[in-house]
C-alpha cells in the first residue's frame, strides 16, 4: 500500500487544509476560472491526492477523447512523483492506476439523470468503492440549477464528495465584489466550497470565496506553477 | 510503364464485424458481372454470402477466412481480399493486409468507429495501407455519416473528408450528389445496377457546396496544384482527382464515400474510387531481404521482366488439394516455370496457376508483378517466399503473436484418430498463430491458439471439413515465470568414474531482466574454454522451458556468466550444458520466482442500460475498469482483466444483455497472479505431478 505517500506539508494537502473541515461527504466544491488557467490541473491534483491515499475516484468528464485525460493524469502524476521526490514510481503509479475510473459522457446535451445513472451503475452493481467524483467540463452557464441539486441530492444520498470545474467566459469583470463568479450565483445554496483561480500578472492565485457557510474573498498563499501547473507556496 | 500494371488494383475490405462488409463485397462482385443473383449474408434464401463459403461462416454470420477473388471495372483488373473481422482471427487480417496495395475500410452509419475498428484502423496503419473509406448502412435508422466523419478525425486521426453526400437519409435514402463532379447520383434498376446521373436537388446545393469547400480545403493542404487551381478558380475535376490521387496514395487524406450496400446504393462509385485514388502495385514500395548478403534490404521492382520474387500468403485445403495464394512482387510466374521455395530451400516446377473468384477457379498460363494469384500441388507454409533460382530473398515475416490459450484434445475413434494429425498440421501450415503439439507427460494433443473463439472455430472445422470429432479439456492459460531478485549460482558438474568423465563448473548470477532472455559472458582468463560458452547459454535456455513453480516457461531473465572451471579431457559440449543446467535449478529458487498471467485488453460494448451489470461482471473477474464512454445510448466500456477469468464471458454478456452487447479483446501485457491464487496453482501443479508419480 502507499499510504500516506505525499507529504502533510504538500501543497495540494494545504489547499484542502484551508478550507475548514476541508470538503467532506454530501458536499460539492467548485474551482472557477477563464478556459486554460489551470482548473483541470488542481481537479487531476485533488485526484491524485486521493488515489495516493489509496482511495478511489471516478473521474467524470465531458471531454471529446479519454486519452486527453489519461494524458493530464500521466503528466501531474510525473510532475508530482519529482517535485515530492518520490521513490518506486512505477509501481506506484500501477497501483494507483488501478482506483482510477474515467467516465466520458460525451454528448454536448447528455442529460444529469443520464451521468448519475452511469455513475450509480459503476458504484452500486459495480462495487466501485469511490467516495470523491471528479466533474471536469460541466457547463454552468446553461440553466442548470435543477442539474446542480440532482447533484447535491445525489451527494447527499451516497455520502459522496464532488469536486467540479467552472469555465468562466464573457466580458470581465465575471466575479462580484466578494470574488464570488457571477455564473455560480445561482447555485451557491449547493456548493459549498467556491476557489477561483485568478491571473496576477504572470502568476496565478488560488482564492477560497466561499468556505462552506462563510462567505468571504480569502487569497490563499498557494500558486499555480506556470511550467507545472502543480500547486506551490506563493 | 506497363499497362497492365498500372490497370492493376490489389484492395482488401476491412472492418468491425456487422459492418456489412460481406454485403458490400458481394455488390462489387455483382456489379463486375462475376456472379449473377445476390445473396443475403445470414442465408434467408439458404445461399448465403459469394465470399463466405466455409460453412461454419455461413452458419455464424462472420467471415473467417480470407479468399481472394479477382473481378475488373471499367478496364482494370482488381485483387480483392475479404478479410475477417473478428479479433481472435487478427492474425488472418495481418497476413492479409501484407500483400494488400490499398484497402477500404467499411464502418456503420449508426455505430460509426467502434473499438474493433480501431484495432483494424491500426492494423492498416502498420502496414502502411491507403486506405478509402465506405460509410455503409446510410438506409438504417439513426444513420449519420456527418458524425462518423467526425469520429473518424477525432478518434482515427485521419485526414478525411466526404466525397459525397446523401440524398435523404434511413428510410428515405435515394442517392447521393457526388462532390467531385457536383451531380447527384441515383441507382436505378432493380438491383440498382443502372447508374443515373441528375442535377443537384435545389435544397441540397448549399449543403453540397458547404463540404465541397471541405473537401477542397482539405485536399488543397497536401498539392500545390490544386491550391493554386483554387485560387485562380480554376478546378477540374481531373485536377481534383489527380491532387486526391496523390494524398490517398501518400496516406495524407481519406476520402470518404457512402451508401448501403444492402439497398444497393453508391457501390459504383466506390469501385470508380478504388480505380481513381489506390494505387496500382508499381507506386507500393516494397522490400525483400537478401539471406545472402547479411540479410541487406533489397528494393523490389514490379517489373515482369526482372527475376521472380513472390510470396505464399494463404493456404487452403480445396477438394482437389492444396492451393497456395501467391502475391509476385517482381518479376512473372508462368506454367512451367522452375522456381525456388527459400525457406524450406527446395526448388519446384510450377504447374496449374489459378484466378480465384470466390468458389470457382479459372486455370491461367501466367501472371505477371503485382498480381495475386493461386498455385496448385506445392508443398509451402504461409509467410513462405519464392525466387528465381540465383535469388535468395526473404520478404519480411509477418510479426506473430505468442498464443495465450491452450486446449488439450482428443480424438473420440479410431478413424478421428488417424485424420487428426493431418488435420493440425494443415492448420498450423495455415495459421501461424495456432499451435499444436503434444505434451509429453499426459500425451494428449494441446492446441493453442489466440482465443477462446479462434479454438473454438478449429475445433468446428476438424468435424465440417475433415470429419474429425475431438472431446475437448478446459482451456488453459498460458502462464508464464519469472524471477524478482539476483540469485548466485555456482555449480560443478562431474561424473568421473568409469569411461569417459564429464566434468564442468560454471559460475555467475541470474536477474531480472526486461526482455525475455539474455545470456551474458563475463567469463575472463578464459577459466571456461571459448567453444563451450554456447553450450552454456544453450543449457540455460533449455532451462527456461519449465520453471519449477508450474512447469510454464520462463520469461524475463538474465543469466550473468561471470567464472568456471574446466577438465582438458572431460569437458564436453554436454558437461556445460549439464552444468548451466544445475547451476540454473540451484539459483532460480533463490531468485524468488512468481507466476504471470496474460492480461487481456477487453472493450464491451453495451447499451446504456446494461452498463451496471457489465461493470459488475467485469468486477467479479479479476477487472480493473479503465475508462467508460457514455454516447447516450450505448456505453463502451474498457478494462484489463486476466485471461483466465475471461472463458466462456461471451455467454454470460449475452444473456446478461439479451444479446445487444458485445465485446473485444486481445493480449494486452502479463502481470503477476495474485498471492492466493499463485498457491492455489502451484498446490494443483504439485498434486499433478505427484498423482502422475503413482
Amino acid at each position: 500500500m502507499v499510504n500516506n505517500i505525499l507529504s502533510s506539508k504538500s501543497p495540494v494537502k494545504l489547499l484542502e487544509k484551508s478550507i475548514t473541515g476541508g470538503l467532506g461527504p454530501g458536499n460539492l466544491g467548485v474551482f472557477a476560472s477563464r478556459k486554460g488557467v489551470g482548473k483541470t490541473a488542481c481537479l487531476v491534483q485533488i485526484a491524485l491526492n486521493r488515489l495516493f491515499d489509496g482511495q478511489p475516484i471516478i473521474h467524470v468528464s465531458y471531454a471529446s477523447r479519454v486519452d486527453y485525460i489519461i494524458a493530464w493524469y500521466e503528466e501531474m502524476f510525473k510532475h508530482l512523483a519529482t517535485s515530492e521526490n518520490l521513490q518506486q514510481v512505477m509501481e506506484m503509479h500501477d497501483e494507483i492506476i488501478r482506483r482510477r475510473v474515467i467516465m466520458n459522457f460525451q454528448q454536448a446535451g447528455m442529460k444529469t439523470e443520464q451521468v448519475l445513472k452511469g455513475l450509480e451503475a459503476l458504484l452500486v452493481q459495480g462495487s466501485f468503492p469511490a467516495r470523491t467524483i471528479i466533474v471536469d467540463g460541466f457547463n454552468f452557464y446553461l440553466p442548470a440549477s435543477t442539474d446542480v441539486k440532482l447533484f447535491k441530492q445525489f451527494a447527499l444520498d451516497r455520502q459522496l464528495e464532488f469536486w467540479f470545474s467552472c469555465s468562466l467566459r464573457g466580458d470581465d469583470p465575471l466575479v462580484d465584489e466578494r470574488g464570488i463568479p457571477y455564473v455560480l450565483k445561482d447555485y451557491l445554496d449547493s456548493f459549498d466550497i467556491i476557489f477561483t483561480l485568478e491571473n496576477e500578472k504572470d502568476r496565478v492565485r488560488v482564492n477560497l470565496v466561499k468556505d462552506h457557510d462563510l462567505l468571504s474573498l480569502k487569497k490563499l498563499n498557494l500558486e499555480l506553477d506556470p511550467q507545472t501547473l502543480l500547486l506551490a507556496k506563493a | 510503364m506497363d499497362s497492365t500494371l498500372t490497370k492493376m488494383r490489389n484492395i482488401g475490405i476491412s472492418a468491425h464485424i456487422d459492418s456489412g462488409k460481406t454485403t458490400l463485397t458481394e455488390r462489387i462482385l455483382y456489379y463486375c458481372k462475376k456472379i449473377h443473383r445476390m445473396h443475403e449474408v445470414k442465408g434467408k434464401e439458404g445461399g448465403g454470402a459469394t465470399m463466405d463459403f466455409m460453412e461454419l461462416e455461413k452458419e455464424r454470420g462472420i467471415t473467417i477466412s480470407s479468399a481472394t477473388t479477382h473481378v475488373r471495372w471499367n478496364d482494370h483488373s482488381i485483387n480483392i481480399i475479404d478479410t475477417p473481422g473478428h479479433v481472435d482471427f487478427t492474425i488472418e487480417v495481418e497476413r492479409s493486409l501484407r500483400v494488400l496495395d490499398g484497402a477500404i475500410l467499411v464502418l456503420c452509419s449508426v455505430g460509426g468507429v467502434q473499438s474493433q475498428t480501431l484495432t483494424v484502423d491500426k492494423q492498416l496503419k502498420r502496414y502502411k495501407v491507403p486506405i478509402l473509406a465506405f460509410i455503409n448502412k446510410l438506409d438504417r435508422i439513426g444513420a449519420n455519416p456527418f458524425k462518423v466523419k467526425e469520429q473518424m478525425t477525432d478518434k482515427l486521426g485521419r485526414q478525411a473528408a466526404l466525397m459525397q453526400i446523401p440524398i435523404g437519409l434511413e428510410d428515405n435514402f435515394q442517392g447521393v450528389v457526388d462532390l467531385v463532379s457536383l451531380k447527384a447520383v441515383y441507382f436505378d434498376g432493380p438491383n440498382g445496377e443502372t447508374v443515373r446521373q441528375e442535377e443537384i436537388p435545389p435544397e441540397l446545393r448549399d449543403e453540397a457546396r458547404r463540404y465541397r469547400e471541405q473537401l477542397l480545403d482539405m485536399v488543397s493542404l497536401t498539392s500545390d496544384e490544386l491550391a493554386e487551381a483554387i485560387l485562380e478558380d480554376k478546378v477540374t475535376p481531373e485536377i481534383l482527382h489527380k491532387a486526391i490521387r496523390q494524398a490517398t496514395i501518400r496516406r495524407e487524406f481519406t476520402p470518404i464515400f457512402i451508401g448501403s450496400a444492402y439497398r444497393n446504393k453508391g457501390i459504383q462509385p466506390l469501385l470508380d474510387g478504388v480505380v481513381n485514388y489506390l494505387p496500382h502495385p508499381g507506386q507500393v514500395e516494397n522490400i525483400a531481404l537478401d539471406l545472402d548478403r547479411n540479410q541487406q534490404p533489397v528494393a523490389l521492382t514490379a517489373d515482369p521482366e526482372l527475376p521472380c520474387v513472390a510470396y505464399a500468403f494463404k493456404l487452403e485445403e480445396g477438394p482437389y488439394g492444396q492451393l497456395t495464394y501467391v502475391r509476385i512482387y517482381q518479376g512473372s510466374i508462368k506454367k512451367g516455370d522452375e522456381l525456388f521455395n527459400t525457406r524450406s530451400r527446395q526448388k519446384f516446377k510450377v504447374g496449374r496457376l489459378i484466378r480465384m473468384h470466390a468458389d470457382h477457379m479459372e486455370d491461367i498460363i501466367g501472371a505477371i508483378a503485382g498480381d495475386i494469384i493461386a498455385l496448385f500441388g506445392v508443398d509451402f507454409a504461409s509467410g513462405d517466399t519464392i525466387c528465381s533460382p540465383g535469388l535468395n530473398y526473404t520478404l519480411t515475416s509477418i510479426y506473430v503473436p505468442e498464443p495465450v490459450i491452450s486446449l488439450a484434445i482428443e480424438p473420440v475413434d479410431k478413424t478421428s484418430s488417424d485424420r487428426l494429425s493431418r488435420t493440425l498440421s494443415r492448420f498450423t501450415k495455415e495459421d501461424p498463430t495456432f499451435r499444436t503439439y503434444l505434451d509429453p507427460e499426459s500425451r494428449q494433443t494441446i492446441i493453442q491458439g489466440m482465443g477462446e473463439l479462434h479454438l473454438d472455430v478449429y475445433i468446428e472445422r476438424m468435424k465440417r471439413e475433415y470429419r474429425v470429432e475431438v472431446i475437448t479439456g478446459q482451456p488453459q492459460v498460458a502462464y508464464r515465470e519469472a524471477i524478482t531478485a539476483r540469485a548466485d549460482f555456482d555449480y560443478i558438474h562431474k561424473k568421473q568414474t568409469g569411461g569417459a568423465g564429464q566434468f564442468a563448473r560454471v559460475s555467475g548470477y541470474l536477474e531480472p531482466f526486461e526482455g525475455s532472455y539474455e545470456f551474458v559472458n563475463e567469463v575472463k582468463g578464459g577459466h571456461i574454454p571459448r567453444e563451450f560458452i554456447p553450450s552454456c547459454d544453450k543449457g540455460f535456455q533449455a532451462s527456461l522451458k519449465k520453471g519449477q513453480l508450474i512447469g510454464s516457461p520462463i520469461i524475463g531473465i538474465r543469466a550473468v556468466l561471470t567464472d568456471g572451471q574446466f577438465h582438458p579431457v572431460d569437458s564436453s559440449d554436454l558437461a556445460f550444458q549439464l552444468a548451466a543446467q544445475g547451476a540454473f535449478k540451484q539459483a532460480y529458487k533463490k531468485a524468488k520466482p512468481h507466476l504471470l498471467e496474460p492480461i487481456m485488453k477487453v472493450v464491451v460494448e453495451t447499451p446504456s442500460e446494461y452498463s451496471g451489470h457489465v461493470f459488475a461482471s467485469l468486477n467479479q473477474r479479476r477487472g480493473i475498469i479503465i475508462s467508460s464512454v457514455e454516447t447516450g445510448v450505448y456505453s463502451t466500456i474498457e478494462a484489463e482483466v486476466p485471461l483466465s477469468e475471461m472463458f466462456g464471458y461471451s455467454t454470460v454478456l449475452r444473456s446478461m444483455t439479451q444479446g445487444k452487447a458485445e465485446f473485444t479483446m486481445e493480449f494486452l501485457k502479463y502481470a503477476r497472479v495474485p498471492q492466493s491464487l499463485a498457491e492455489e496453482l502451484i498446490e494443483k501443479h504439485r498434486q499433478k505431478i505427484e498423482e502422475e508419480k503413482r
